[in-house]
């Protein structure tokens, strides 16, 4: 900073900074450099120059190096800009003490008269305290005699109330082993007697709430209940842990099974819905839209009502050992055909084509279907076979998915017996015939049927 | 002492000494430090008097008789390490501690001169004393020590505090069980705010110098002679924890100047500490199952280990690792362990050094004047 003062030729304010130097050799400094100041620099003369010619002292600089401060020669740093304090080694005595004991310690010398400042750490527990006459007309108990009360009372006196450190501490051989819960019982016990006796309450067990006095009370059953539960529990050896362990895995397991199986019932559920809605659906258009109302299409919605109810029944068979189940419904076809596909001109054979929702596999089984029914996989797409084509396909693919259902149900069903078999042997599950037909009739007939059953617009397509 | 905000901080000095007699050794210092002043072997060497090897026997002339016959029967004492390794001819090496107590009152005084005039250097009567001693000091150990102090020494003030208790504190801790392993005995002990649990405390006589022993007995089988016989006695510890511990150079040489190889022997030897029914780590668990269940949580979340088997290298991770297999999953587990090995050694005369330097303790002390007011039978009151 001085240096760019230098520079710039500023004049220097001699009193501003407080360096090292300043501190050590105090006022001579100061005096010294307000005098040096007075040499200005000569016109024209460089000031490194001038620098080498004149230092502050406006000395000539040494020729050789010397040590001329007086850094060394003063015995005392000053550090600070007080005068030091004094410390003593001097006799004190502690209030928090009672028997006025005299220790020496360090203390500065200007604190001489200041009390011990460690005494207001001397805290001690409010213990009620009673009479003899008091114990005798208020405390007796048949359990606890006095001098054994006597002694829970000093414990908890020396102890701080810590009721641990005080059964520990107990005089087993004097007074019978207590429980914690004993030592507690009884002397919070005491305390609610005598606050409710004395007029001095006892801070840490006696709250005023509204005026009125209430006493802790102690839950001592409770407690030891609680402690029982406790020790029980950090009580379990390895081996019980590990059962408790294994079990908990079981039990999740078993739910687990349980929600895959609700899962797969609420999917079928949905698929069934679906269908009755496609089918309900199918017959609104039958009857609205294609004006035609031959006699085939009403008798094919009567069959499907029909089928729609046998529906029913086999949910409810399926849905006996489940909780109640919401049934959704969704008006869903099979495949949803987006209806139109851009702007501009389009060829109609791409209302043919399938979603890209629908599955490779789907897709597959879809195109087997339409070979098994002789029906070509790409027809020539007029007006009428884009529409009727489309829905044949929307049922193909809900039956599938009815079809793929009901196999995997079979399948558990199955596996259930099989699995109450193994577990009862000898006996031999029953299946009733009423869940039974219904698979074997699926699986006998054949394919076109079903789908005659369950889609509609098949027929027309025939016809077509 | 307070600071500017009018806060109290820091400790207050009043010159106490801490002593922390232990079987091994007994640590002396001024509270407030951080290390003992000194650590001297629990052993004394008792022979007879003036026996100055050679100049005796250099200069035989009519005085010897008589000052033979003068210190026949005087005995004079040996302590600390550079006394008691002299080889002197009729000396013997006596303790004069048992079983964590005081067994031998006219030796310990012989140490507690040694401590003032030796290593303190400084009046008795200048010094409040601090003592440790084992949780299951009797009665009347207790107070036979506070009578010599007083008694003797003069002592302004004088206070007992169990080891387990001050080596929870050295370990910041109000709360901990204490797993001690010392020379003669490992014991658990749990500590509950600031106080011992006695009755729950329990040890076994596996310690250093079981394992001493056990290696005296394996070098033995080995055919190594240990010369000279004396040097085991007293060095034995280090000695074995030197040959125990997992040292990376196995190769030792004795101080016969014997060499030798130790492969897995050093690890084997070290196994009986971790025995089943009275390993350190069962110890730990049946000194917490002894205690009240709702103190059990915080006693498992804070096990210290200290003493000084547990400078033996691996000690603390094996304890870790026993207890952390043991140690009901109901509790978190933490082992805590002082990082250097000179800490967990001098753990209790740590916390001596804290607790006597607290501006708040000094008003726990048992004075003189209430020594001569209320006798010694107010020790048990005072010093739980």
């Amino acid at each position: 900073m001085a240096d760019i003062l230098d520079i710039l030729d500023i004049e220097q304010p001699g009193t501003a900074e407080i360096t090292r130097d300043s501190i050590l050799h105090g006022d001579k400094m100061k005096k010294k450099y307000v005098t040096a100041k007075a040499a200005r620099r000569p016109e024209g003369m460089h000031r490194e120059v001038f620098a080498l010619l004149y230092n502050d002292n406006k000395d000539l600089p040494p020729l050789l190096p010397t040590d001329t401060g007086k850094a060394y020669k003063q015995t005392k740093a000053k550090l600070g800009m007080r005068k030091v304090r004094k410390w003593v080694w001097a006799p004190f005595t502690n209030p928090a003490r009672k028997d006025n004991a005299v220790f020496y310690h360090w203390k500065r010398k200007t604190d001489e008269s200041k009390e011990y400042p460690f005494a207001q750490f001397n805290k001690q527990v409010s213990i009620p305290s009673y009479s003899e006459s008091e114990y005798n007309q208020y405390l007796k108990s048949e359990d606890w005699s006095q001098a054994e009360t006597d002694h829970l009372m000093d414990l908890c006196q020396r102890f701080d109330l810590r009721f641990i450190v005080i059964h520990d501490r107990w005089d087993r051989a004097a007074f019978r082993d207590r429980s914690v819960e004993d030592l507690k019982e009884r002397y919070y016990n005491i305390c609610g007697i005598l606050s409710k006796v004395k007029t001095n309450p006892w801070s840490n067990t006696v709250t005023m709430v509204n005026g009125e006095k209430r006493v802790y009370h102690y839950d001592a059953e409770h407690e030891r209940k609680r402690k029982e539960q406790l020790r029980r529990l950090f009580d379990r050896t390895k081996e019980q842990i590990e059962e408790e362990q294994t079990l908990l895995a079981e039990l999740k397991k078993i739910e687990a099974r349980k929600r895959e199986r609700e899962r797969k019932t609420q999917d079928l559920q949905k698929l069934i819905s679906r269908a009755d809605g496609n089918s309900a659906a199918a017959n609104q258009t039958a009857i609205t839209n294609d004006g035609m109302n031959t006699p085939s299409t009403v008798s094919s919605s009567i069959a499907r009502r029909h089928d729609r109810k046998l529906h029913k029944k086999k949910l409810a068979a399926q849905q006996r050992p489940m909780r109640a189940i919401e049934t959704v419904t969704v008006e869903w076809s099979g495949i949803k055909f987006p209806e139109a596909r851009g702007t501009g001109v389009w060829l109609r054979s791409q209302r043919m084509k399938l979603p890209p929702g629908v599955g490779q596999r789907k897709t597959k089984a879809i195109e087997q279907e339409l070979r098994l029914m002789n029906i070509d996989i790409a027809p020539t797409p007029t007006e009428a076979i884009c529409k009727h084509f489309n829905e044949l396909r929307s049922d193909l693919a809900l039956a599938l998915d009815l079809k793929n259902a009901l196999t995997s149900y079979e399948f558990e069903l199955q596996a259930l017996r099989h699995q109450y078999e193994a577990l009862n042997p000898g006996k031999t599950l029953t299946i009733p015939p009423s869940i039974c037909n219904m698979s074997t009739e699926a699986d006998t007939k054949p394919l076109g049927e079903i789908i005659d059953v369950v889609g509609s617009p098949g027929s027309h397509n025939n016809t077509i | 002492m307070s600071g500017p905000n009018g806060m109290l901080y820091g400790g207050d000095e009043i010159g106490a000494l801490v002593f922390d007699p232990g079987h091994h050794s007994l640590r002396v210092g001024y509270a407030q430090e951080d290390t003992p002043k000194a650590d001297i072997p629990a052993v004394i060497g008792v022979g007879p008097a003036s026996h100055i090897p050679d100049a005796e026997e250099k200069v035989p002339d009519g005085n010897i008789t008589q000052s033979a016959a003068k210190t026949g029967n005087e005995l004079r004492h040996y302590i600390d390490v550079t006394e008691i390794h002299v080889p002197r001819p009729g000396m013997e090496i006596q303790t004069y501690i048992k079983d964590g107590q005081v067994d031998n009152w006219d030796l310990f005084e012989k140490m507690l001169d040694y401590c003032y005039s030796k290593v303190i250097r400084s009046p008795p009567e200048h010094h409040p004393a601090l003592f440790t001693e084992a949780v299951w000091t009797t009665r009347p150990a207790r107070e036979k020590l506070a009578e010599l102090l007083f008694e003797k020494y003069q002592a302004p003030a004088f206070f007992l505090v169990k080891n387990a208790v001050l080596a929870a504190f050295a370990n910041g801790k109000s709360t901990a069980l204490v797993l001690d392993a010392g020379a003669s005995q490992t014991s658990a002990v749990p500590v509950i705010d600031g106080y011992a649990i006695v009755s729950a405390a329990v040890r076994s006589p596996l310690g250093g110098d079981h394992l001493a022993a056990q290696a005296k007995i394996m070098l033995n089988n080995m055919h190594i002679q240990m010369l000279p016989i004396y040097s085991i006695q007293v060095s034995e510890s280090p000695y074995e924890e030197r040959v125990a511990a997992a040292v990376p150079g196995v190769h030792h040489e004795f101080p016969g100047g014997y060499h030798q190889d130790f492969g897995p022997e050093r690890f084997k030897l070290t196994e009986c500490l971790f025995e089943q029914t009275m390993g350190a780590a069962q110890l730990v668990c049946s000194a917490a199952g002894a205690c009240d269940a709702d103190a059990r949580p915080a006693l498992w979340g804070g096990v210290v280990a200290c003493g000084g088997l547990s400078a033996l290298s691996g000690w603390p991770e094996r304890v870790a690792r026993e207890l952390a297999a043991r140690a009901p999953s109901s509790h978190r587990l933490k082992t805590h362990a002082a990082p250097s090995p000179q800490e967990r050694r001098f753990a209790a005369w740590l916390g001596g050094s804290i607790l006597a330097s607290i501006g708040s303790f000094q008003q726990m002390w048992i004075s003189s004047q209430e020594y001569d007011e209320g006798g010694k039978g107010q020790l048990e009151r005072k010093c739980p």
